[in-house]
């Protein structure tokens, strides 16, 4: 092996032999036992040989077909290497061994479906698969590790990859309910047979049952005027706060501390009574005043941006005889975009995402619902069935707005985020 | 200058060595300030203290006695002997007593604030004479909220806010520990009354019923908080790190992949997740697919695989929150301490062990500990996954294993009105996040040098 001594430019070469080495291992392991079909045990081979050789031919043969292809050119191309050592044949193998990983690891989810579909065994269950299909796949995925290693690739690929399809699960699961043309919570498989559109308009059309339409005005009516309303009162408290001294200023602040150790929730008993006092319960118009009294609350991250803003600028600005006020409106304000997007994005949020409250306060006056309310009303168990496509419709709607904004202000947030923890 | 005359009198010393007109302005609001040039000032105080006065008279006094008894006269039926039939007697209402009594006592709070600043704003006023200045009028005194004072300006809304829809139903929810307002004393049609800190001996002593069903649940919420709050710290961190590290590409794009579950309003990704580890719900019908397992697994029916599947859905929920957090401190730390410890030979765990983890403990100690005392208070992850089931006959009614203080808590007031309890688990909550608080207080170096940033 005359590699072991061979430097390429742009190649790490400590772990080739080894990379090699599993690849050939997992090479190895197609003609080990990889399926225990009660009792028989077949390799991989000759399982795939097998599939091909029947006469109905389902889509899920691709798999072990796959597995054993990929694998067989992963260790053809791996021993071609060792000869001919340059950046490109590896790239081309580790793209190869990939794809070999990806495979074998897949059959650990569709053996099964394989089995059904052929006939050659109904319940077969992962404990089923031989010790062959665990070399297969570890020696496959440590010879993708090293591969990757040896062309200088982040081996965080893998995670994020990995990390990535878990992440996103739900999200398409939701996705593809809200398209799903069967209705009903229970289905038996995961892409839906038929697409439709129905779910969508079923929400706005169908109104004496489900007033999506109202819910969704209503939650925006509150959304946005809490958040002018929120941000403004945020922004003046953490100004004062952050600006200026005056007496009782630390009082102010441990009052606000010590009032948010309380359970928040604890208190809409009352806070419902006095609404009730003040003729105001059951409306939204209660929503947005109580959010406003409260908004104080959340002076923190704001507070600590303004505390990064040099003083001296203030400074300067009273020596120009500008007044406090003047200096809020004309110089902290243009400083503080990223904290007034945060704040603004946050109270917006708040709004939409609001449960117990709205829920408390309109009790089982659907006509005054927000989505969050009426989403949850929604997936109660003794609706669930009939309107699990609408609710994936709904939450749909309510979701992609706001991941939109979310994704582009994400650098806001982020600013203002990094802004509470003072580093 | 003005620090000084300041400085020369408190509100003793105003009393003590003032002249006449400043003695009877401890009674007589604003008395002072007219004497001294500030005639609307001073009008204005006098108002707010004839308003008061004229208030307390009228209902606020009532109101203060009442909440000695919460109220005497059970509603009941009354023989009415001019028309000969009985009817229906309007008793007290115990909870709008308490309520009423407490709006009195708030209100008295503030003029209790208008006492102490009349009588400031006329000492101030005597001063500014007694040094041969103009005190200043009223028309100056509106445009001082402009600038010196403009902290009257903007905190007016949020302290009035603060006050009527925070303050005043703490204060009531408090007092409501201390009385028997339980599913069995509801009013208008039963009386509650002052019962001392019984509930909290129901709740905190063993043998009591209440109290098996406190015990757990107190102890399940302190396991959840520190098991949801350290793996999504670690998660994020380790995430974070990988996105940010050398030779990936595309890192918007990466961080944009988590950053959606994050967008995604909590109440809707939870009720999704909760969906979908249903008995029937699609991760069961696709492990069964796949031949992970033969029968539905219970993820949210039994009691350990619903407690492990919160903090794992929880994990889903709060790994890129930390991450983005995390991604603008690691840019932090500065790259020399990375290029020096390899040269000394540090690999990467020796990296992240010796220079990264330490400094982001460092910086994130005070965000941890708020993150902590939020998952303790973390309604939303409970209720819309599991709703604090699976339930159980060991516990008091509706309570059930994955239910924290604060969802059982919200179940006692919505289900079972059982609100003396309620509350006072609200004191109990805030208890334990006062002392975490405090912890954080004396550990971190950040809140306590507040200004060292300015």
């Amino acid at each position: 092996m005359g590699n072991l001594h061979k430097t390429v430019i742009g190649l790490n070469l400590k772990n080739h032999l080894k990379a090699v080495l599993a690849s050939v291992l997992a090479f190895i392991a197609l003609f080990l036992p990889y399926v225990d079909l009660g009792g028989e045990k077949k390799s991989a081979v000759n399982t795939a040989l097998i599939l091909l050789g029947k006469e109905v031919f389902s889509p899920s043969y691709i798999f072990v077909t796959g597995a054993v292809l990929f694998t067989v050119s992963a260790a053809i191309l791996a021993v071609t290497s060792v000869f001919i050592t340059s950046v490109k044949m590896l790239r081309c193998w580790q793209v190869v061994q990939s794809l070999s990983t990806l495979f074998s690891g897949l059959l650990m989810f569709s053996t099964r479906t394989m089995c059904k579909a052929s006939g050659l065994f109904d319940n077969f269950l992962n404990k089923d698969l031989s010790f062959g299909y665990w070399i297969l796949f570890i020696a496959s995925f440590v010879g993708l590790v090293l591969v990757m290693n040896v062309t200088k690739t982040n081996v965080g690929y893998i995670a994020l990859t990995i990390l990535g399809v878990i992440w996103l699960f739900p999200i398409l699961w939701i996705v593809l309910t809200a398209f799903r043309a069967e209705q009903g919570y229970y289905v038996g498989y995961f892409i839906p047979k038929g697409f439709t559109f129905d779910n969508f308009i079923n929400l706005f059309t169908n109104n004496n049952v489900l007033p999506f339409a109202k819910w969704w005005f209503n939650t925006l009516i509150v959304a946005a005027c809490s958040c002018v309303l929120n941000t403004l009162i945020i922004l003046m408290t953490s100004y004062v706060l952050s600006r200026t001294r005056f007496a009782g200023r630390k009082g102010f602040m441990n009052i606000l501390m010590i009032i948010g150790l309380f359970p928040g929730f604890m208190s809409l008993i009352a806070v419902y009574n006095i609404l009730k006092g003040i003729g105001l319960n059951q409306s939204l118009m209660a929503l947005i005043v109580v959010g406003a009294a409260g908004a104080a609350m959340g002076y923190h991250v704001s507070k600590g941006f303004f505390d990064t803003i040099p003083k001296a600028i203030d400074e300067a600005a009273i020596i120009d005889g500008a007044s406090r006020l003047q200096i809020f409106l004309h110089v902290t304000l243009p400083l503080s975009k990223s904290i007034i997007v945060y704040t603004v994005l946050g109270s917006f949020l708040g709004a939409w995402s609001d449960y117990i409250f709205p829920s408390m306060l309109f009790g089982d006056k659907q006509s005054s619902y927000t989505v969050a309310v009426g989403l949850y009303w929604l997936t109660d168990f003794k609706r669930i069935d009939t309107y699990y496509t609408q609710f994936a419709a709904g939450a749909l709607i309510v979701a992609l707005p706001i991941v939109i904004l979310f994704v582009w202000l994400q650098r806001f947030y982020v600013e203002g985020l990094s802004g509470s923890v003072k580093g | 200058m003005m620090k000084a005359v300041n400085a020369k009198r408190n509100i003793v010393t105003t009393f003590t060595k003032g002249d006449i007109f400043s003695k009877l302005s401890y009674i007589i609001f604003g008395l002072s300030n007219m004497k001294n040039g500030q005639v609307i000032k001073g009008l204005i105080f006098l108002a707010l203290e004839i308003i008061y006065i004229a208030f307390m008279v009228m209902t606020g006094g009532h109101n203060l006695y009442m909440l000695k008894t919460l109220g005497e006269n059970t509603q009941g039926m009354a023989y009415n002997e001019a028309l000969g039939i009985y009817e229906v007697s309007k008793g007290d209402n115990s909870m709008l007593i308490l309520l009423a009594g407490v709006v009195t006592v708030v209100i008295t709070g503030f003029f209790v604030a208008l006492w102490l600043f009349s009588i400031y704003s006329g000492e101030r006023a005597r001063a500014m004479r007694e040094f041969g200045k103009k005190p200043a009028s009223f028309l100056e005194d509106i445009k001082s909220l402009a600038n010196e004072n403009v902290h009257f300006l903007f905190l007016a809304v949020p302290v009035v806010g603060l006050s009527t829809f925070t303050v005043m139903p703490l204060i009531y929810m408090i007092l409501m520990a201390f009385t028997n307002y339980d599913q069995d004393h509801q009013p208008p049609g039963n009386l509650f009354t002052w019962v001392g800190i019984k509930n909290f001996f129901t709740l905190l002593s063993t043998g009591d019923r209440l109290s098996a069903t406190f015990w757990p649940v107190l102890g399940w919420t302190l396991i959840w908080g520190f098991a949801a709050t350290f793996s999504c710290y670690f998660g994020g961190m380790i995430l974070a790190m990988i996105i940010n590290s050398k030779g990936i590409k595309f890192k918007k794009f990466w961080r944009t992949v988590f950053v959606i579950t994050m967008a995604i309003p909590a109440f809707i990704s939870l009720r999704v997740v909760s969906t979908m580890l249903g008995e029937r719900g699609i991760l069961n019908v696709l492990l069964q697919q796949w031949g992970f397992t033969a029968s539905a697994l219970p993820f949210l029916s039994n009691v350990t695989w619903a407690r492990v599947s919160v903090i794992v859905v929880n994990f889903w929920i709060g790994v890129p929150v930390t991450m983005l957090m995390v991604s603008g401190i690691l840019m932090n730390i500065p790259a020399e301490l990375y290029e020096s410890a390899k040269i000394d030979g540090a690999g990467p765990i020796v990296q992240f062990l010796k220079i990264t983890f330490p400094y982001m403990w460092f910086v994130t100690t005070p965000y941890l500990i708020a993150n902590l005392i939020g998952n303790f208070n973390n309604f939303n992850t409970i209720y819309f996954l599991t709703a604090g089931e699976p339930l159980t006959l060991d516990y008091f009614k509706g309570a059930g294993k994955t239910d924290l203080l604060v969802t059982w808590l919200y179940k006692l007031t919505k289900d079972s009105n059982d609100y003396n309890l309620a509350a006072t688990i609200g004191i109990i909550i805030f208890v334990i996040s006062a002392i975490f608080t405090l912890v954080s207080f004396s550990r971190s170096a950040a809140m306590k040098n507040e200004e060292g940033f300015q």
